[in-house]
């Protein structure tokens, strides 16, 4: 019966809760918003954009500076094709020479400095035209002729598999156009005729 | 007796001698020497601005030389222009009246010789070309379908048919007896009549007849009637102009491609021509913008005006050759020999006569202009 008048006169609330259980349940809560907390800051860190350097094909110049300025010892800009703008024509002014002895595969008539670009026969008097990554230098020597003579189809870009991502680009920092551009890493290219990375 | 350092023995005297002594000098004098153009050459690279051992130019492209023309060859000169007012000109026709209608936007606009406004009919969606018709109306054409224009009051008298889903109409001549509209999307000629009609096609590929087809790597596909009545379309991808007869075959054919001023350079020219009226013709190029003149067997007669005179030019000559496929200079002829040349991106039209110095194998060239 003491007892029990104890624990009913002692100031002890009518709700039931004993201190240790209110220290209990805040310590328990504190935890829970901890690991929330904790969720969010890795999910967020999840979806961030990393930021990569590209190049845009509608302000680049095709200058040459790719192909020097790069800090690796073959450039990571390669010419890209996007066939839907091609032509296909037999005389390619991005694969010929302005003034050819003819038009055929002889490497006096053509304008690439590596011969990276391969000559297709489809149909007359229809050609594909491929790049061969490797060889590519990146120059834009074909870029030029195709865009200032041609429908455009042959633009660079930076390749993703090669480009070791510099915090400062050396082709950026010294490209006339500045056409050099960070894009983030979920849509790395800007390919012509495609909507530009958002 | 050992000889000290840096000195050698005379066997038979006895003496040390220096002989190392030049050696060390020399290897001394070699390293300076190479130490001193290592600086020159790092000196050189710096006040060149190159950022190392690569040659400068190695792979650069030089496209400003193309854009020269010989002024020896020059005929014509600039004699007026004026602004079509127009923001995205596309065509221009000039009528057996002299009137000069220029299309673009949704718009076609009527000037007279001077260039002074006459007019301005509001269309119903953008057109992509204008020719006189034979009855003297202006005869309009659009993606896919043409309308009929009267002259004077300007307004809309007929609309033809679409010529289909894939049409592309990009030019139109007419005859006394039809109307021909070129049609890019389907790659043909289409022979129409009067009323609108299709009677026929020119130039669809087909082996048997010899007939080898559009290519069209750009939607330029020209056409116009010459005084021998055969009918002349351009082929741009084959950097030729082709001869046809009414019913469709395929009678002659000249051009060649090459950058020299002689031939049509670039992937696809010529984009557009006219004929004046001894039959000769004035034909347009892009990527190089040039005009010139051939005379009506298709021989290089001279040049109209070089790359330097129109817009895309100027801006290729400025460093932005990036217009190359958005050119496309259009060309008309008034009765008087005057050659218009609608330039789409200064979106004026620039008139050229012959200069009097010109002679045009060998007769006074002065008569035309």
């Amino acid at each position: 019966m003491a007892e029990m008048q104890r624990s009913m006169g002692d100031g002890q609330p009518e709700t039931g809760l004993s201190r240790r259980d209110i220290l209990r349940g805040g310590v328990r809560g504190t935890l829970l918003a901890g690991l929330g907390y904790l969720a969010g800051i890795l999910t967020m860190r999840g979806r961030k954009h990393e930021w990569v350097w590209q190049i845009d094909p509608y302000k680049c110049i095709a200058c040459d500076g790719c192909a020097k300025n790069c800090v690796l010892e073959v450039s990571a800009v390669k010419c890209v094709h996007t066939y839907p703008m091609c032509g296909y024509c037999d005389l390619c002014t991005g694969f010929f020479d302005p003034q050819p002895n003819a038009l055929n595969t002889g490497a006096e008539n053509q304008l690439c400095p590596t011969g990276a670009i391969v000559r297709e026969f489809i149909e007359d008097p229809y050609f594909a035209y491929h790049i061969e990554k490797d060889i590519c230098i990146g120059c834009g020597k074909c870029v030029k002729g195709c865009t200032a003579f041609g429908n455009g189809s042959l633009h660079l870009q930076i390749e993703h598999d090669r480009c070791v991502d510099c915090n400062e680009c050396r082709i950026a920092v010294r490209c006339p156009a500045d056409a050099v551009v960070r894009v983030p890493s979920e849509r790395p290219y800007l390919i012509k005729g495609k909507p530009p990375a958002t | 007796m050992t000889p000290p350092p840096g000195r050698s023995l005379d066997r038979r005297s006895g003496r040390t001698s220096g002989r190392g002594a030049p050696v060390v000098a020399a290897l001394a004098c070699l390293a300076g020497v190479t130490a001193l153009g290592i600086v020159l050459v790092l000196r050189r690279d710096g006040i060149l601005g190159r950022g190392g051992n690569r040659p400068v130019g190695e792979f650069s492209y030089d496209v400003a030389a193309l854009f020269e023309v010989d002024p020896a060859l020059v005929l014509c000169e600039e004699a007026a222009r004026f602004d079509t007012g127009l923001r995205e000109p596309r065509g221009i026709a000039v009528s057996r009246a002299g009137i000069v209608a220029v299309v673009g936007d949704e718009a076609l606009r009527a000037f007279d010789g001077t260039g002074a406004s006459l007019a301005e009919a509001s269309l119903a969606a953008a057109p992509r070309c204008v020719a006189e018709g034979s009855d003297g109306t202006f005869l309009v054409g659009f993606k896919g379908h043409v309308e009929v224009h009267t002259a004077g009051t300007w307004t809309r008298a007929a609309v033809w048919e679409s010529l289909g889903e894939k049409a592309f109409l990009v030019s139109i001549a007419a005859s006394p007896r039809w109307v021909y509209v070129a049609d890019a999307g389907q790659r043909v000629v289409w022979r129409c009549e009067p009323s609108g009609k299709p009677a026929g096609t020119l130039g669809k590929k087909d082996d048997a007849s010899g007939i080898p087809g559009f290519v069209l790597p750009s939607p330029h596909l020209d056409v116009a009637v010459a005084p021998d009545g055969l009918v002349r379309i351009a082929n741009p991808g084959r950097h030729r102009i082709e001869a046809y007869a009414p019913e469709g075959h395929l009678e002659l054919s000249w051009g060649k491609p090459t950058s020299a001023i002689e031939g049509f350079a670039g992937c696809c020219n010529p984009c557009n021509f006219a004929l004046l009226p001894d039959g000769s013709f004035v034909t347009c190029e892009k990527g190089i913008p040039r005009v010139k003149i051939y005379d009506p067997r298709g021989a290089f007669v001279g040049v109209v005006a070089g790359a330097k005179e129109f817009a895309e030019g100027q801006l290729a000559l400025a460093g932005d050759w990036r217009q190359g496929s958005g050119g496309g200079l259009d060309v008309a002829v008034d009765a008087a020999g005057r050659i218009l040349v609608l330039d789409p991106i200064a979106r004026v039209v620039k008139v050229f006569v012959r200069k009097r110095s010109a002679r045009l194998d060998g007769r006074d060239a002065t008569l035309d202009g």
